[in-house]
């Protein structure tokens, strides 16, 4: 690994599937289409027929509704006041209110919702809350559309007849009286992990009378690892809270903190991404955008499945899952902390790891962490609380609070010995709330059938599910949005959970439901009852008085009215986050012996939740199903992960067999699993940098009774998962069936061929050229001609003739201000031709016909006597690739803000997904470029790189958000027939529906592979429920138009109506002469969405703007700027912080 | 073989390709005629509403202001229908038993709204902001014409998009002063130009109050973003 790598000696090629890396002839014929080849087949059930049919009477129809205005789509409209209005509601104004979601292990992610009269639209997150800072994750996006799932629960039931909530309860308490002798000896609760501490205190009131029934946290994706290895390390189980903000080293086993399935993720990826955005710009450091290069933390991650974490560690160390316990062993043993065993011997290539990280871990005592994950086995996580113990982070990078779940257990034990008691007939009456164990309890249980021998079975849930439907009784659940609750965050604060809308089917929440059951056991017990009395009242009134409680516990003073508004309006309760447990001491009791060393399996098994159903409960979310899987970007499945090295051991020799595999289509081959006596056939998808000899399987899919939207997506992996494999299982027998499988996988669709799209170096790379990024491999010579073609940068503004806020930023330009001077050339450019070419020897003559010889228009708009660009707001748009995580929040906020519709698993295997933003997922090979292509070498190399792809270990991953990239110079413009796609004087791409006849030439035409085609009626105008979440901001699309990400723009105009609506008394902009847009006043929704800060939005035309911060950065690029296309989006190439140590030791290796 | 057409009908021939242009520009100025003809833009048509509520009595009688009923015109993109309560202020007082104002009494009585007819409905794909022109001086008349004048409310313009564009490309010909928006009577010469001491002409005042404003320019006004997204 040469650290002093010059830039323009090429980096790695990146590719987005096998079949690019490799080149196969299917790929060549596939990048010649814009579309796949049968895109505009009508292959959906409507036959040709039928559809010439529909057409004939469509155009009979059209004539009438032309001479009729009571058929015009705009007429016969009604309008509805309220009988009173209420005060806050200005019709057409939304509102927001704060609330929060609770997700894995109950912790909460603070919210603030979007209301459109009375209608919750959209999630943003809560700036004040510790566990969002203003970031979210892709489920609290998605769950809105939960909320108004026409699939959901709508009615109380009695043995599926309809019955009331009233005769439900009543049922209940008949059977609570009968518990009530026995001290509730058969009565079993059952549900989800939850923070609530008014549930908890309703639960426990309810306990009290009842002091033999068992309460049971059941979570499929649980937590008891952690659990039992803290109780080990320090006598009880503690809650671990890191601190990464001012975190130098952090090391991941198998720890993938940086996703939304680690409990506080979108806070720890807003933390630790906040140093991994690189800025040069001194003024752009004073502002917090970035650090410098030499303040970048690092990121080491050991893990066996390609992670979110995984794939922005600066060092991977790809290990089977057996082999992370050794590790982190042989880890402890390096850095000399007694009583931990070495392990089995670890890989030689994991043996040169550990001197390096060992001493980089020990660097900076509190500055370093390790994060174990936490379905890791509780040895490796009572070794991280060794490590992190030695390494002194403890007290700064990470502390211990009491957990945030209230009295648990060891939910697998507990649901044990349910299902133990259920089969022995003492349990009299089980309640099941918002849990679905029949689905994703170990299937070593039985829980099916030991559950029919509960006489008197309790369902609450959002769906009539696989486990509703095994109940006497069922209780539609409320969706969070629709009911009060409280929850902490991951730091303990808690959140008061205020309801967006009245329930839509009566829904009660389980607080509610439990509240009646408290209070009804309490009435029934009579005075004579001991424990605390229950709370009587409807959500909202349990939860105030519980924070009654809390008021006082700390130390409120003043008026309690107050402080509860100001709690419920702010989303979070102040001084609520958990003290730091101090004077602990983290035992190595029990790791002084390291489990034998056993023969290692041909395959062995893992599962992990799924990235984006969780552990099921989201599989009738359509937005969660489509969007793209971070890093495998499957959609609608799920399926048996391994490494291309594995993929050739099963002999299943290619990904993507028929040329489909680029087209959003893997045709693969499926395997049979098998783990003692439980199987199940999966399909196979290989995924580069996956460890070898491990399949990895996400559970959550094959749903039975899901909806009709989540019924039979993908494979049920809970069929193989008991309690003896929980997370992992040693040994599994995978067996090649002679089936084959189309699974759809999105990346590849949308290839921009091998332009060296997402760029990156490393720090060291990133010294020694601070122009790297600008380089494409085909006109390395004019680099400062792309910049200048790239909006924002100081060339352009050069060229514009206009002065660049940093072009004297030391910074940015350290050996003065090298931007002014060649800012002098081009502004005259047009008439020096000659006598450059010695300036610029390094990276070759420019050559200065490039911005004459434009294909394009100038922006034609003349604002204040000026060109636009000049004279106008320039919106403007960068995504810092450095802080991409992959987690794909930024997609689903997307489509909720811009009604984008679901196409379904058959549409996107066509190429049809409507996503406007898409994540790409790029692969490279360090040191690949040795090889790399000289055109028609491809073929020759292809044994070598099939060879080298294999080398898991050294595959490098980046990810790159890709939407409408605005191009000032937009080709789609030029060749629309009616005008749909024109420019607006503030440089917007704008997309007119109305006008559009859907000839697709503008998506032919663009290189960026950004628009998105109605092929059918994908918007659904039918499902009532459905039409109350649409934004009322965006036109709903229907079938024949293009769309494309539009920036926001209802958002810029809204803010721009608000800015001109003030014009008397707003200040005005210099530059524009308009009243001042102020910076951050325009946010679009994939900005607002992103838990790292990777996406800024902003008027580039605004001195003081972020945006423009960024955009003068060095390692700023325009995508396929070369092409003249003057892209508005762009690019800050992801700089990576590698060990140097770690990586000369490395090399060392690769040498001998 | 025995002539099909008899000779005069050459003429006949030579008129009809003669008049072939003719035929097409006038099949073409009915269709352009007929495409902005009340019947099909909907305009000059009165709908009928749940109560007969009559804007000329309300508004040209009794003097009440535009926003004492269509109260978010200047802050939302909806001037806003008054809520039932609006009505019942008065109505209770006075009117009590009319049996027009039954369906009002029983809205409030059963707290159901009265659902109304929209009288001007653009397209769903159209984004019409009521506060930013109120706020720049486009008066209520430029669009809803003599408001004050209708017993039931019609739709007085076409609302086609050229009729949008007409004035984003002038505005000059709609602005007045901020304190006439609500004014549905007031004209240019009411105005007296203190330059020359005469009434003003809409096109002079209009230029003038386009600059105070801040009234954007046309290459920005008739961008497609501005009203479609």
């Amino acid at each position: 690994m040469p650290p002093e790598l010059k830039a323009d000696e090429g980096q790695p090629e990146q590719w987005q599937t096998l079949d690019q890396w490799l080149d196969t002839p299917q790929f060549r014929e596939m990048m010649r289409d814009e579309f796949p080849e049968d895109a505009p087949e009508w292959l959906d059930p409507v036959s040709r027929r039928k559809f010439l049919t529909l057409m004939g009477a469509s155009m009979a129809l059209a004539g009438a509704v032309g001479c009729n205005p009571s058929l015009k789509p705009a007429a016969a409209r009604k309008a509805i006041p309220y009988v009173e209005q209420p005060a806050a509601i200005v019709p057409g104004v939304p509102l927001f209110f704060a609330t929060a979601m609770p997700l894995a292990g109950g912790v909460a992610t603070g919210l603030l919702v979007k209301q459109t009269m009375g209608r919750p639209i959209k999630v943003e997150g809560n700036p004040n809350h510790p566990g969002s800072l203003g970031g979210t994750d892709l489920f609290s996006q998605a769950s809105v559309l939960t909320m108004y799932d026409p699939d959901r629960s709508k009615l109380v039931t009695q043995t599926g007849v309809s019955t009331s909530y009233e005769k439900f309860l009543g049922a209940l308490k008949h059977q609570i009286e009968k518990q009530l002798p026995k001290k509730g000896a058969g009565l079993r609760i059952v549900s989800e992990p939850t923070t609530s501490p008014s549930l908890i205190a309703q639960m426990g009131a309810l306990l009290a009378k009842l002091p033999e029934a068992k309460w049971i946290q059941w979570d499929a994706v649980g937590r008891d690892h952690l659990r039992t290895a803290t109780t080990a390390a320090f006598g009880k189980p503690v809650q671990p809270v890191y601190h990464l903000k001012d975190v130098d080293v952090a090391l991941s086993l198998d720890g993938d903190f940086l996703a939304d399935t680690f409990p506080g993720g979108v806070r720890y990826a807003h933390d630790f991404m906040a140093r991994r955005r690189v800025r040069l710009g001194e003024e752009a450091q004073e502002h917090g955008d970035g650090v410098a290069p030499e303040q970048m933390n690092r990121l080491y991650a050991v893990e066996s499945y390609l992670s979110n974490t995984g794939a922005v560690a600066d060092h991977r160390l790809p290990l089977k899952p057996s082999e992370i316990e050794a590790f982190a062993r042989a880890l402890a043993v390096e850095l000399g902390i007694a009583g931990v065993a070495a392990g089995a011997p670890v890989s030689d290539l994991a043996k040169k790891w550990l001197a390096p990280l060992a001493k980089d871990l020990k660097k900076a005592p509190g500055k370093a962490v390790v994060i174990a994950g936490e379905q890791q086995s509780p040895a490796v996580q009572q070794i991280a609380c060794a490590i992190n113990q030695a390494i002194g982070a403890v007290g700064k990078a990470v502390t211990y609070t009491d957990t945030l779940n209230g009295p648990t257990t060891h939910s697998v034990e507990a649901l044990k010995h349910l299902t133990a008691d259920m089969n022995a007939k003492t349990v009299d009456t089980i309640i099941l709330l918002n849990v679905n164990p029949v689905f994703d309890a170990p299937v070593d249980l039985g829980f099916e059938e030991a559950l029919q021998s509960v006489p008197h079975r309790f369902h609450m849930g959002l769906y009539v599910d696989e486990t509703a439907i095994r109940c006497n009784w069922h209780v539609n659940a409320a969706h969070y949005l629709e009911s009060w609750g409280d929850c902490r965050a991951y730091d303990g604060t808690i959140a008061i959970q205020q309801p967006l809308i009245a329930p839509l089917y009566n829904g009660k929440s389980a607080l509610e439901l439990v509240s009646d059951l408290a209070v009804a056991a309490s009435e029934l017990a009579g005075a004579s009852a001991e424990g605390p009395t229950p709370i009587t009242g409807d959500g909202m009134e349990v939860v105030r008085a519980t924070m009654q409680g809390v008021f006082k516990a700390t130390g409120g003073s003043g008026d309690f009215d107050l402080w509860w508004q100001q709690a419920v309006r702010g989303g979070v309760v102040p001084g609520t986050a958990l003290k730091p447990l101090t004077g602990l001491t983290a035992a190595t009791t029990g790791l002084d012996t390291a489990p034998a060393a056993t023969k290692a399996a041909d395959f062995e098994l893992q599962f992990k939740a799924d990235p984006t159903l969780y552990d099921g409960r989201f599989a009738n979310n359509g937005w969660l199903q489509e969007v793209p899987k971070p890093v495998t970007k499957l959609t609608w499945d799920n399926a048996a992960i391994v490494s291309p090295a594995t993929a050739e051991k099963l002999k299943i020799t290619t990904s993507f067999p028929l040329t489909g595999g680029e087209h959003g289509r893997t045709q693969t081959e499926m395997v049979e699993l098998k783990i003692g006596d439980r199987k199940i056939t999966a399909a196979v998808f290989i995924l580069p940098g996956h460890v070898d000899g491990t399949i990895t399987l996400h559970v959550g899919h094959g749903r039975t009774r899901a909806g009709n939207t989540g019924n039979d997506t993908g494979f049920n992996a809970y069929k193989l998962r008991g309690t003896d494999n929980l997370w992992h299982s040693a040994s599994v027998e995978v067996k090649k069936t002679h089936e084959s499988y189309l699974l759809a996988c999105t990346q590849g669709q949308y290839a921009m061929e091998s332009r060296r799209p997402a760029r990156y170096a490393t720090v060291a790379q990133f010294a020694a050229d601070r122009e790297f990024a600008q380089i494409p491999p085909a006109s390395a010579g004019e680099y400062r001609e792309i910049r200048a073609l790239t909006p924002g940068t100081v060339e352009d503004f050069d060229r514009l003739g206009i002065e660049h806020p940093y072009a004297h930023d030391h910074g940015l330009f350290p050996h003065g201000a090298a931007g002014h001077d060649h800012g002098h050339d081009h502004g005259e450019k047009a008439e020096k031709k000659e006598g450059e070419s010695a300036e610029h020897a390094h990276h070759g003559p420019h050559d200065t016909r490039l911005i004459p010889l434009n294909l394009y228009p100038d922006n034609p708009q003349i604002v204040n006597g000026k060109q636009a660009s000049i004279s106008y707001r320039r919106w403007g748009l960068a995504v810092d690739l450095g802080a991409c995580t992959g987690c794909s929040a930024c997609v689903v906020a997307c489509v909720a803000e811009n009604n984008i519709p679901v196409v379904g698993k058959d549409q996107v295997t066509k190429g049809r997904a409507m996503h406007w933003i898409r994540i790409d997922r790029y692969f490279s090979i360090p040191g690949s470029e040795t090889m790399s292509d000289k055109l028609g070498a491809r073929n020759i190399l292809g044994d070598k790189r099939q060879a080298a792809a294999k080398l898991s270990d050294r595959i490098t991953t980046t990810f790159q958000p890709v939407m409408c990239q605005h191009c000032e110079k937009a080709p789609c413009e030029v060749v629309c027939p009616v005008a749909a796609t024109a420019h607006s004087a503030d440089g917007l791409n704008d997309m007119v529906y109305n006008r559009c006849v859907g000839t697709r030439y503008c998506s032919n035409n663009c290189p960026y592979k950004v628009r998105r085609f109605n092929f059918l009626q994908y918007t659904d105008y039918t499902t009532e429920s459905l039409k109350l979440l649409n934004n009322p901001e965006v036109t709903v699309r229907q079938r024949g138009v293009m769309e494309k990400c539009s920036y926001c723009v209802q958002r810029i105009r809204n803010a721009e109506i608000e800015a001109e609506r003030e014009w008397e008394t707003r200040p005005k902009d210099p530059r524009t002469g308009r009243p001042v847009i102020r910076d951050g006043e325009v946010i679009t929704a994939c900005q607002a969405a992103c838990p790292s800060g990777a996406i800024m939005f902003g008027d580039i035309n605004d001195d003081s703007s972020a945006v423009l911060r960024w955009k003068a950065e060095r390692h700023n690029y325009g995508l396929i700027a070369e092409q003249n296309t003057m892209p508005r989006t762009s690019y800050l190439a992801a700089i990576r912080n590698p060990n140097p140590e770690l990586v000369a030791v490395l090399a060392g290796t690769e040498g001998a | 073989m025995p002539q099909i057409f008899p000779k005069y009908m050459n003429v006949v021939a030579r008129l009809s390709i003669l008049s072939g242009p003719f035929l097409f520009a006038g099949a073409g100025v009915s269709l352009a005629a007929f495409f902005r003809a009340d019947y099909t833009t909907g305009a000059r048509t009165v709908v009928e509403q749940p109560v007969p509520f009559s804007h000329k009595h309300h508004v040209a009688e009794l003097g009440i202001g535009c926003q004492y009923c269509h109260t978010s015109v200047d802050k939302s993109a909806t001037a806003g229908l008054p809520p039932t309560r609006t009505c019942i202020n008065c109505h209770q007082q006075m009117w009590t038993s009319a049996e027009l104002l039954k369906p009002v009494r029983d809205s409030f009585e059963k707290n159901e709204p009265i659902v109304w007819n929209k009288v001007h409905n653009t397209p769903n794909y159209v984004y019409f902001n009521h506060s930013i022109h109120v706020k720049k001086g486009v008066g209520c008349y430029s669009c809803h014409g003599r408001i004050d004048e209708m017993n039931l409310v019609y739709q007085s313009k076409t609302l086609l998009m050229e009729w949008c564009l007409d004035c984003h490309r002038t505005p000059e010909n709609h602005l007045r002063p901020l304190d006439e928006v609500f004014n549905i009577a007031w004209s240019a010469k009411d105005e007296i130009n203190e330059d020359t001491g005469k009434p003003y002409d809409q096109k002079t005042l209009g230029r003038k109050l386009k600059e105070i404003h801040m009234v954007r320019e046309s290459s920005v006004t008739t961008n497609c973003s501005f009203c479609h997204r």
